[in-house]
């Protein structure tokens, strides 16, 4: 017992040691992982519009996050989004608050500059300084709408949902029309060669180009992967390529098939595919919402 | 017990006489699950010598510190400092690499090799000599890591370093997990053989020298060489 003090002493100092040059070493490197994170997310989101290194962004290819918070007043409740305005730079958001029927309920500017917006902190602190005390609010999700020049291309929605093990984060873009254009897998913690084929082009791109209409009803089925379709869809890794009218064919063939279960990983293959119908039927049914609030309202949003 | 060895000796006696994988079998399961390419076994093998030069000589400095009675925790405790580190070193200037090796990092802190050096020598030497044993046994698992790499990634898919050599995939099962074992047990029956040559030699003209005479069937020097037990 006596050698208790002493231990305890021992374990203290080598702890405190080992926190503290753990500590040190964070501080150094946390800020260039973050960097790298928001790189790798970027190049997912360009990616998906279908830019990459030998096919960079055009200028005009501008990106506008809008986020959405869940605000509270009493016992009602409230969407509010943040939307970026046309006009001075300094105040170039409005938070436009819509009640749960769809009715367009209050507005306020915001004092925040682009730079600042993307930054959770930044965006509580501008809300808390805008909001009457009564309201509480907490961050929902953001979606990004992408125009080149002033036409909308793309939208891009960041999203989760649970997977086999974990939850599974994605990107799904919309084309204009609201049709698939894809998703990709940004962070997963599936099965290696099982779940993981999530993130494989054959499964993939099974999503693209499935209209609103086609997500609402496709379901997942346990049949194998055709072989023509699997040529298709695994396009890019192949060394003698399709002919346009040949992947056209196929393209229009299998425009509203179902989603081949991967083998082995049905239950990740159907979170998959429940999560991404999840997202865009929400997405569809809020985007029409808020659009309908902006032309009423006139609001000048940017996009 | 200081050791006697010099700096060379420590080194090489980490490569050769006593390589972590080879010799004492030790941390076998990164040796089969991440030697499928060079590339992955270079990245595991640099980690691991990191970790195991900078514990062997945060514990031949702080020997002082450690409470006998709670060496193991104390070694465990250093060695998960140092794993975080280059966990989150790699993580932030390597992001490609650490998607690859990223979880293999995180288990660094249970390889027997690391906690079995501190143990045995660490603890027990200068900062210089743990120094250089660190170095050789990070050096011979490193070694030892790509050479399996190599032997798997050339014959399970016909590139070194991604680069294609042979044009075809000649043998896939060495891609496999299984294989990983055949190839470390070959390895280790190389080592072994190659050790017991030497001896024979060795102990040969030893013999020739004492008795110019009438020389025995060579039963006693092909005796089994010390047998390796690892965990």
């Amino acid at each position: 017992m006596k050698e208790v003090p002493d231990i305890v002493l021992r374990l203290t100092l080598t702890c405190v040691l080992a926190a503290s040059v753990m500590g040190g070493v964070f501080m150094l490197t946390n800020e260039a992982k973050l960097h790298n994170e928001h790189i790798s997310e970027q190049n997912v989101m360009l990616g998906l519009l279908g830019y990459g290194l030998d096919n960079p962004a055009p200028a005009s290819v501008k990106l506008f996050n809008i986020y959405r918070y869940i605000i509270s007043k009493g016992e009602n409740k409230f969407l509010g989004y943040i939307l970026p305005v046309k006009g001075d730079i300094d105040n170039g958001f409005q938070l436009v608050m819509i009640d749960l029927e769809g009715q367009f309920a209050e507005k306020f500017a915001l004092s925040i500059t682009p730079e600042k917006v993307s930054d959770a902190g930044e965006r509580d602190k501008v809300l808390i300084a805008a909001l009457p005390g009564d309201m509480h609010f907490f961050f929902a999700d953001e979606a990004i709408i992408v125009n080149d020049g002033d036409k909308r291309q793309a939208y891009l929605l960041p999203g989760q949902f649970p997977g086999f093990k974990t939850f599974i984060k994605v990107f799904l873009a919309l084309d204009p029309q609201l049709s698939v254009l894809g998703f990709d897998v940004v962070a997963h913690e599936e099965d290696p060669g099982l779940g993981a084929e999530i993130e494989k082009d054959y499964f993939k791109n099974q999503f693209a180009g499935k209209t609103v209409e086609a997500m609402k009803t496709i379901k997942v089925v346990k049949v194998p992967l055709p072989d023509e379709y699997r040529k298709y869809l695994e396009e890019e890794k192949q060394d003698i390529k399709m002919l346009e009218a040949e992947q056209e064919a196929i393209r229009q063939k299998y425009k509203d098939a179902d989603i081949h279960a991967l083998t082995g990983a049905t239950i990740s293959s159907d979170a998959v595919t429940n999560g991404l119908k999840n997202m865009l039927k929400k997405f569809v049914y809020r985007l029409q919402i808020l659009e309908n609030v902006i032309n009423e309202q006139s609001i000048p949003v940017s996009f | 017990m200081a050791t006697k060895k010099t700096n060379l000796e420590l080194v090489l006696n980490g490569i050769l006489d006593e390589n972590p994988i080879f010799r004492l079998a030790l941390s076998m399961c990164p040796a089969v699950a991440m030697t499928t390419t060079i590339m992955n076994g270079i990245l595991l093998g640099v980690a691991v010598f990191f970790v195991q030069v900078a514990s062997s000589c945060t514990i031949a400095i702080g020997k002082r510190l450690v409470h006998p009675r709670i060496r193991i925790p104390t070694y465990v405790l250093v060695i998960g400092t140092w794993v975080t580190v280059i966990d989150m070193v790699l993580a932030a200037y390597f992001p490609v690499a650490y998607s690859q090796v990223g979880l293999f990092v995180k288990l660094i802190v249970a390889f027997a090799i690391i906690t079995m050096r501190l143990e045995m020598f660490a603890c027990k030497n200068t900062l210089t000599t743990s120094f250089w044993d660190g170095f050789g046994m990070g050096m011979g698992f490193l070694i030892g890591m790509v050479v399996i790499g190599a032997i798997r990634e050339l014959l399970g898919m016909g590139t070194l370093l991604g680069y294609d050599i042979m044009g075809f995939q000649p043998l896939l099962f060495f891609v496999l997990p299984v294989a990983g074992f055949f190839v470390v047990g070959l390895m280790m029956g190389f080592f072994n053989y190659v050790e017991n040559v030497y001896k024979q030699k060795r102990l040969r003209t030893i013999f020739h020298e004492s008795h110019k005479s009438n020389m025995p069937a060579c039963n006693s020097c092909a005796s089994p060489s010390v047998g390796p037990v690892g965990s």
